[in-house]
């Protein structure tokens, strides 16, 4: 064992000390939170300028603790859901290249058909796709490319459909956040944004609704504006207040929703949401209890574009929708469970795709050979060791 | 060999006695309990044959979610379609093939990783079953459902000749049975009522 277990004892205990402690000040904290979500329920409109200082979550038209029931889920509507997996690039590898898994589901609720299923490779081996500048496509820059190739399969799902109330569903957010974190050098973030909108728009020609799911969020930007209203709006309070204190997640102040009921939208206050809302893409959201009746809540947050946020059409379907594949399996969309599964890539799998370069390589003269440093991984990392 | 047949499956694992093939839920031809199969041997003529004694559905965790609740028919689809939740089948091995002729014994070699494993086709049974030196194998095998499994395959092995030869076949098997279980009445009175059942 390398890992000296024995000396983190004691740390241990202290963390499920230090967590049991946080747990009794957010129980303490959401019921403030809930109590201060009715006081200032109308006070969205004066506060929305003051959020987007303190990135919070900006109101919309909607009273702050509005619930909203489940709407009548349609007889017949169809949900696509697609989520990616990738291998990165390994630079002591045989070869140098990359591989992006796209899985997809169509569910056509109420049919009795067969779902149809699709996995979609791609390996990235060419200079073009391997670096953008001098930066090598891994980490955020590989994250961003397995989301546009998500959205952009997505696109390419919903185009292939009969006309009908459709669903698409993105796993996570739909917001390209890691662009905020790109080095310097990386290819300019308003291309990829475009790039991103540009599939979007193709699903809004189309007439479908499209949400992001997020599970177990742990957004802060609904109690920091709580926090923000009752500090009456001083953004430097509220820095002030929430200097050296972790902030309480939305999803502990929305437990309370009933079954299958949503919160209030909210714009987000994301600065890449600039950019989405200047094509006419602004990323609202809502929190929803994706529990069935009786059950614990479940609360999951639910990005939509703007148009789809002021179509109460396309609102009640991605309400509906979501809740009805939640349902299926419990607590998480049965489309997106799916699709996870046939975009993941698995050991075994890795390793065949590895020898099958390897032998292309050898056919194509070229002898594969491994860095030292992967070399001596393979005889270290190969059995056990005392 | 070539073979024009519909494969059962791959073998995950094997040994001379038998061996396990996993193959899809999805197949059109889920392989049944006592049929005939048969392996490619590691010579170019060469054949490894077996009975199906046991087929087990692998457990699947995703699976589980839905099986205490009534899922809709689009998921009950896509789990039982679309899904790769592999079935594994057991085989006893009970004889092989060089050239032409056939042995009714332990395979000197077991099947590889990755063989495909194919039903027998009617004149295979026939030809392996003109002799019954292989109910020994069947008789003595642990874990294997035996008697079922002999009787499973007799029956399978008298559907694959001509309807007027059939009775004879059975008979000549009981007598062989007789035979091999003289000191068991009880066991093979139990084994010749299942035949005699199945052919009323």
């Amino acid at each position: 064992m390398t890992l000296p277990l024995n000396e983190l004892v004691a740390s241990v205990e202290r963390m499920a000390k230090v967590l049991a402690q946080r747990e009794t000040d957010f129980a303490r904290r959401k019921q403030e939170a809930r109590r201060w979500l009715k006081e200032y329920a109308d006070q969205g409109p004066v506060l929305r300028t003051a959020a987007q200082d303190v990135n919070a979550a900006i109101p919309t038209d909607e009273p702050l603790d509005a619930v909203v029931p489940t709407p009548p889920v349609p007889d017949r509507f169809t949900v696509v859901g697609a989520d990616g997996s990738t291998i990165p690039p390994d630079r002591h590898g045989a070869a140098l290249y990359y591989v992006i898994n796209i899985g997809s589901l169509v569910y056509r609720h109420g049919s009795g058909e067969r779902p149809q299923a699709r996995s979609a490779p791609f390996l990235g081996y060419e200079q073009k796709d391997l670096f953008e500048g001098t930066a090598l496509v891994a980490g955020n820059l590989l994250d961003v490319r397995r989301d546009q190739a998500e959205i952009e399969h997505l696109a390419e799902r919903v185009e292939e459909e009969p006309k009908g109330p459709t669903l698409v569903l993105v796993d996570g957010t739909l917001l390209l956040w890691v662009l905020e974190n790109l080095p310097p050098e990386a290819e300019g973030r308003e291309k990829k944004v475009r790039r991103y909108l540009g599939a979007l728009d193709r699903i809004r020609e189309k007439g479908a609704a499209v949400a992001g799911f997020i599970s177990r969020p742990r957004h802060t930007e609904v109690s920091r504006l709580l926090l923000l209203a009752h500090l009456g709006g001083d953004v430097e309070r509220v820095r002030q207040a929430e200097r050296g204190r972790l902030p309480l997640p939305d999803r502990a102040v929305f437990a309370d929703l009933p079954a299958g009921a949503r919160s209030a939208l909210f714009a987000s206050p994301n600065k890449i949401n600039q950019m989405y809302a200047s094509a006419g893409h602004e990323v609202w959201f809502f929190y929803l209890n994706v529990a069935a009746e009786g059950e614990e809540p479940i609360v999951a947050r639910v990005e939509v574009p703007v148009w789809v946020a002021r179509s109460d059409d396309l609102l009640s379907l991605v309400h509906a929708g979501v809740v009805a594949q939640s349902r299926i399996a419990g607590g998480y969309p049965y489309v997106l469970a799916r699709a996870d599964e046939l975009a993941y890539i698995s050991g075994p799998e890795r390793q065949r795709l590895q020898e099958m370069v390897e032998t292309a390589l050898l056919r194509a003269g070229l002898p594969p050979s491994l860095s030292p440093k992967a070399y001596f991984k393979t005889l270290t990392r190969a059995g056990r060791r005392w | 060999m070539s073979e024009t047949r519909i494969p059962v499956g791959r073998v995950l694992r094997a040994s001379n006695r038998g061996f396990t093939v996993g193959c899809r839920v999805m197949q059109p031809d889920i392989p049944a309990f006592g049929s005939f199969v048969r392996a490619d041997a590691r010579t170019p003529d060469g054949a490894i044959y077996g009975l199906i004694y046991d087929v087990t559905v692998q457990d699947d965790l995703f699976v589980r979610r839905f099986v205490m609740v009534e899922p809709p028919e689009e998921v009950v689809r896509d789990q039982r379609e679309n899904r790769q939740v592999p079935i594994e089948v057991s085989v006893l091995a009970v004889g092989y093939r060089t050239g032409d002729r056939i042995v009714h014994a332990i395979p000197p070699q077991p099947p590889v990783t990755m063989d495909y494993l194919y039903p027998c086709s009617p004149d295979e049974i026939v030809a392996f079953t003109r002799r019954f030196d292989y109910f020994r194998l069947v008789l003595d095998a642990p874990g294997v459902p035996a008697d079922e499994l002999i009787a499973t395959s007799l029956l399978a092995a008298a559907a694959a000749r001509p309807a007027e030869e059939r009775m004879d076949f059975l008979v000549e098997a009981g007598r062989e049975l007789t035979r091999l279980l003289a000191n068991d009445l009880i066991r093979l009175d139990g084994l010749l009522q299942r035949i005699r059942s199945a052919t009323e």
